[in-house]
């Protein structure tokens, strides 16, 4: 009796651990694209009714959205903060801490980083392996094209590496300040163990025409 | 324990089968919306950003 009630306890066990699976890596990204989706449209609604005037930055809503056409992911929405609460809603969200990012509408020398799920939660960053040196990173704002070439790629570093988001990441092999962009994530996949980290640099900003005609690194 | 729950669930085992899978899924509901998202950030799976903890 006792046995049989253990081994009943252990299938239970089991099942629960797969359920947990099927959380981690589906259904989280059922609601965070949900999510994601909704806020990118609130977004987009806001730029074409122009609100808040020119210049004005909506930081709560979303900044722009991340275009890299080697992650083969469409656009990510990029918002405030790297708090689990911000990226669990399937965004990238910039670095507020402990390095805070330069974004790249300031025009200020620095670097734009970026960090998302590498699984689960929209795994917006699951394919940051597939990006090679020289791919493109777009990040479209309301009224720019912001075009980055990817020059360097640490593929497994100490998550506590915080250098990697300096505004001149030297470990990147720059010497001179410049707009840099980092995209972070976890690496290997389906653990936390490292840090992947990608560097681009800004190669030409574009306007952001009344069709919003993508620049042709998207095409 | 499961024989325990089929033998005291009334109706024939149509009726039992069928509370079975409202049980059943009660049970993903309720793990799904609550003992997942509050023990998912216990574990070390996700964690995406560099820090200095």
């Amino acid at each position: 009796m006792a046995v049989s009630i253990l081994g009943e306890l252990l299938i239970t066990a089991g099942l629960v651990l797969g359920l947990f699976v099927v959380y981690s890596l589906w259904w989280t990204n059922v609601v965070a694209d949900r999510k994601a989706d909704k806020q990118g449209d609130k977004v987009r609604d806001n730029w074409a009714q122009d609100k808040g005037g020119p210049g004005a930055l909506d930081t709560k809503d979303g900044i722009g959205f991340l275009h890299v056409p080697s992650m083969k992911n469409g656009e990510v929405l990029v918002e405030k903060g790297t708090s689990t609460k911000v990226l669990n809603d399937g965004v990238a969200g910039y670095y507020i801490d402990p390095v805070k990012a330069t974004l790249p509408m300031t025009d200020k020398t620095g670097n734009f980083t970026l960090a998302a799920h590498r699984d689960g939660h929209g795994a917006k960053f699951h394919n940051i392996d597939k990006i090679k040196k020289g791919d493109p990173v777009v990040f479209e704002t309301k009224d720019d094209w912001y075009v980055y070439k990817v020059f360097s790629i640490l593929p497994e570093t100490s998550k506590y590496n915080v250098k990697v988001l300096q505004s001149l990441p030297k470990q990147s092999g720059k010497t001179k300040p410049g707009h840099f962009i980092t995209l972070t994530t976890c690496t290997p996949v389906y653990t936390s163990e490292y840090r992947y980290i990608v560097w681009g640099e800004l190669e030409r900003v574009q306007k952001v025409d009344s069709a919003r005609t993508p620049p042709k690194e998207l095409g | 324990m499961y024989g325990f729950i089929w033998r005291h669930l009334p109706g024939n085992a149509w009726v039992k089968a069928l509370i079975s899978l409202v049980l059943v899924l009660a049970v993903v509901y309720v793990l799904f919306q609550y003992v997942f998202p509050w023990a998912e950030p216990l574990l070390p799976f996700n964690d995406v950003t560099v820090n200095n903890q």
